[in-house]
């Protein structure tokens, strides 16, 4: 009986073999002709050359594979674009950066945004309170409209008009009179405005939604002001790129050297625990604005012990970072680099993960309805994440040292052959060709283990499952009882935390600058639509070839390329590197419109 | 006692206006067909009952609870199974995989893993295959067996025959004259035969709208509602 069976099935095997070749054999062929010149590529090159270059290519790839796999889950799961990724790449390497050298200043920001994050842990609280603000009286209303009004001009006057207490003498400082005057006189004609808005106010669904709006509007300035008056008042350490002493680049450089010392914190502005109550009242006056300002449909979800639990370890991991924060700095200070630079990949890609659920929740979530302005909204966060980054760490370029089990010297180095990548060597001379361990050993490492965690977790988890099959039709994923928005949620997240993580192992080897995510958003674009934009190992694939096409034409425009009809040899200039990217990209989409590993459009 | 309910229900997909008014009622442990021409609305009926498009009016009750405005995870969750009109067999999981996803407890499946493989042993073959490599026969098994995995009191199946030989229909037709000893069903069906003799009830949409319910043994003899309300071909195909 069973050998019967088996006989026909093992003919059908071998027709779906043939049917698969078949079937693609234009994939197969273009595999075939990019293996061939690539091949050809590394064969005009001196012995010496080609296996760093190959090394050299496998390690821009594993870079920008972390971009692109986070971009791929994305797209494949919510047809979301996410313009935004590269610039949490950017985030991850500057935070990262931040955490290896300054970690004093870390602990430091961390304690306020904490304290301001911790009440929307208690979400249902506030929706119910929203509700509450509802039913209130307009001239409740008007009152918190007017005290909301009168934040924003103090705002305005402490930050234009006042002008500076240690200003030289003679200079103009802050807002002339007239201007302040005209300025007043517009906040007295808003408020007037706000009069006759409560004046009639005649409690139809209409006007209360209006009143609600802008009460909402109000406590929003309120809870911002408080949390950012508060904020103030932290002794923050922070560098001034102006002042080199005091600059990131000779903070970096100062590590290198093992010569850094916690600056000395300058004192509270405040009482520590007025601080504390400012900022953890603006946190509550926020998340209550935010709840307001949604027209809340169906039924508040109870509060549990669940988000009492969140906030509460949210407010104690805050008061004890505050308190423990000498110590706590000594310690990390005193750890190796090596132990401070995974903590650095820890923290970064932890906040990348945080980043990511915060901009799916809030900003993508009530956009699915109208993709074009998902898209524009990620956009415009790349852009306000770069401005924050180029006003927190300043314009200038800086570097980031490379921890010491990379960045060994003197005896016994370079290290020889394969084993030398374990030597501590920050060089390993193998097949005549000299390596950094770092950047192209530890950085296609850990590429190589992402890939390999990714994959593992969509084949043989629950939830790979159910991103798989949401990738195909979200909608029958829900119908089978599954919340798909929060596997939305999570694989954002997850996404952006491997845009972060490859943030932090970009930063040792190509050096911080507010430009690099651009750079690595299109690469990881182009790897994405060479590999078939929703499929996984094809953004793998992308990114490698994206990667070792650079390098090579990198390379030739070192040795130069022997052409035939030309006397010189033919160096490439670096500048057509992206370029070349994206020609590779289009010669692959004439003859494959879905991509390498895409599946085709049905 | 009914187990579902629908009262005056409307909904818009975009700005159409495709449910002008459906009230349905499903009794437990009966199998109710829900009949009309193409375009009728019956597949909007069904995915209106789950939240994929929700109700702009009208109210929706399950089990005695008001569903309407609910997220579809929701609703599934409190025990209703969806058999959609084209399989949506997801093509990237095994067929372990496609019944594995439906639990809503670790081990739904392999507590009625014999059931399932007992209405359909051809699936128990089949198992490791990609869901791509199924034949339309089989991914209609599959997507029924998928509905079952966990335990669901109330099974929407869209157009079971749709597609297949006729073989085949009589033996879908069979798994769900068995499985509804187990669940009740709302079932749509073009096919007036094979839903006059699985139903015992009948509801017909006309428009967006219901116009006539009743016992599915009245409604055979009726030769004339047959003909205006479901077109001349229905009576007499396959």
């Amino acid at each position: 009986m069973t050998t019967d069976t088996k006989q026909p099935e093992k003919v059908s095997k071998q027709r779906q073999r043939a049917d698969w070749l078949l079937e693609n054999r234009a994939r197969v062929s273009v595999l075939a002709a990019l293996a061939f010149l690539f091949i050809v590529a590394l064969a005009g090159l001196e012995s010496k050359d080609w296996f760093p270059t190959i090394m050299q290519g496998l390690s821009v790839g594993a870079l920008t594979f972390l971009v692109a796999s986070g971009l791929s889950l994305i797209f494949g799961l919510m047809d979301v674009l996410s313009l935004a990724h590269g610039e949490i790449f950017m985030l991850g390497a500057y935070v990262g950066w931040t955490v290896y050298t300054r970690f004093d200043t870390t602990v430091d920001a961390t304690v306020p945004l904490l304290l301001v994050i911790a009440p929307f842990t208690l979400m249902p609280l506030w929706q119910r309170m929203a509700r509450w603000l509802r039913t209130l009286g307009r001239k409740w209303h008007f009152g918190i409209w007017i005290l909301g009004l009168g934040v924003v001009y103090a705002a305005w006057y402490v930050i234009f008009a006042a002008g500076d207490a240690d200003a030289i003498e003679g200079e103009v400082s802050g807002a002339g009179a007239g201007v302040t005057i005209i300025v007043s006189l517009l906040f007295v004609a808003a408020a007037y405005g706000l009069y006759r808005k409560w004046r009639s106010n005649d409690g139809s669904v209409e006007s209360v939604k209006e009143a609600m709006s802008l009460t909402s509007w109000s406590l929003l300035a309120l809870g911002g002001g408080a949390a950012i008056t508060a904020m103030t008042k932290f002794p923050l350490v922070i560098w001034d790129a102006e002042d080199f002493a005091k600059s990131p680049s000779n903070f970096a450089v100062q590590v290198d050297l093992g010569t850094l010392a916690p600056l000395p914190a300058d004192s509270f502005g405040w009482p520590a625990l007025v601080a504390f109550v400012v900022l953890l009242l603006g946190g509550s006056l926020i998340a209550l604005a935010l709840s307001s300002l949604q027209t809340a449909i169906g039924d508040v979800a109870p509060l549990t012990r669940k988000h009492w639990t969140g906030f509460v370890a949210m407010v104690g991991l805050a008061i004890v970072l505050h308190l423990t924060k000498a110590s706590l700095n000594e310690w990390v200070f005193g750890l190796s680099t090596t132990w401070r630079f995974f903590l650095a990949i820890a923290v970064a890609t932890g906040l990348g993960f945080a980043v990511g659920a915060f901009i799916e929740v809030v900003l993508i979530r009530p956009l699915y309805d109208r993709p074009i302005y998902q898209l524009m909204i990620t956009l415009g966060v790349g852009f306000i994440l770069i401005e924050l980054v180029r006003e927190v760490w300043g314009r200038p370029e800086f570097t980031m040292a490379r921890p010491a089990a990379f960045n060994g010297t003197g005896e016994g180095c370079p290290g020889q052959g394969l084993g030398g990548f374990f030597s501590g060597c920050s060089t390993v001379e193998v097949f005549g060709g000299r390596l950094r361990v770092y950047n192209e050993g530890f950085v296609v490492l850990v590429g190589a283990l992402v890939l390999i965690g990714v994959t593992l977790l969509l084949k043989k988890t629950r939830i790979g499952m159910v991103i798989r099959a949401g990738v195909q039709d979200p909608e029958m994923v829900e119908a089978l009882g599954i919340n798909v928005r929060r596997v939305f949620t999570l694989v954002f997240a997850m996404g952006s935390g491997l845009a972060a993580l490859g943030g932090v192992l970009a930063a040792p080897s190509i050096g911080l600058s507010s430009g690099m995510g651009a750079t690595f958003l299109l690469g990881a674009i182009v790897a994405l639509a060479i590999g078939g934009l929703t499929s996984f190992p094809g953004a793998a694939a992308g990114a490698l070839l994206v990667g070792l096409l650079q390098q090579i034409i990198i390379r030739f425009g070192q040795t130069g390329i022997n052409l035939p009809f030309l006397d010189e040899p033919f160096k490439p200039s670096p500048t057509v590197v992206p370029a070349a990217a994206i020609l590779l990209m289009v010669v692959i989409l004439l003859v494959l419109p879905s991509g390498l590993l895409g599946r085709s459009e049905r | 006692m009914s187990l579902l309910r629908l009262e005056e229900v409307h909904t818009f997909i975009e700005q159409f206006h495709i449910l002008e008014g459906v009230s349905i009622d499903v009794p437990e442990g009966d199998i109710v067909a829900l009949l009309g021409r193409n375009g009728a609305g019956k597949t909007t009926t069904l995915k209106t009952i789950l939240g994929l498009t929700p109700a702009r009016s009208g109210s929706v009750f399950y089990d005695g609870n008001n569903i309407t405005g609910r997220r579809s995870f929701d609703i599934a969750a409190m025990g209703i199974g969806f058999v959609p009109e084209h399989r949506a067999i997801f093509s990237d999981l095994s067929v372990e995989e496609n019944l594995l996803i439906a639990e809503r407890e670790r081990g739904d499946f392999a507590a009625k893993e014999d059931f399932i493989f007992g209405l359909f042993p051809d699936l128990k073959r089949l198992i490791r295959l990609p869901g791509t490599n199924l034949s339309g026969g089989q991914q209609q098994m599959l997507a029924v067996a998928r509905a079952l995995v966990p335990n669901n009191r109330l099974l929407l199946i869209d157009e079971p025959s749709e597609g297949l030989a006729p073989v085949l229909i009589e033996q879908m037709m069979e798994a769900i004259r068995r499985l509804s000893s187990e669940s009740t069903v709302l079932l749509v069906e073009q096919n007036f035969i094979v839903a006059s003799r699985l139903a015992q009830h009948f509801v017909i949409i006309e428009e967006g709208r219901s116009i006539m319910s009743g016992a599915m043994k009245d409604l055979v003899d009726d030769d004339e509602t047959i003909k205006r309300y479901l077109g001349a071909g229905t009576g007499g195909a396959t």
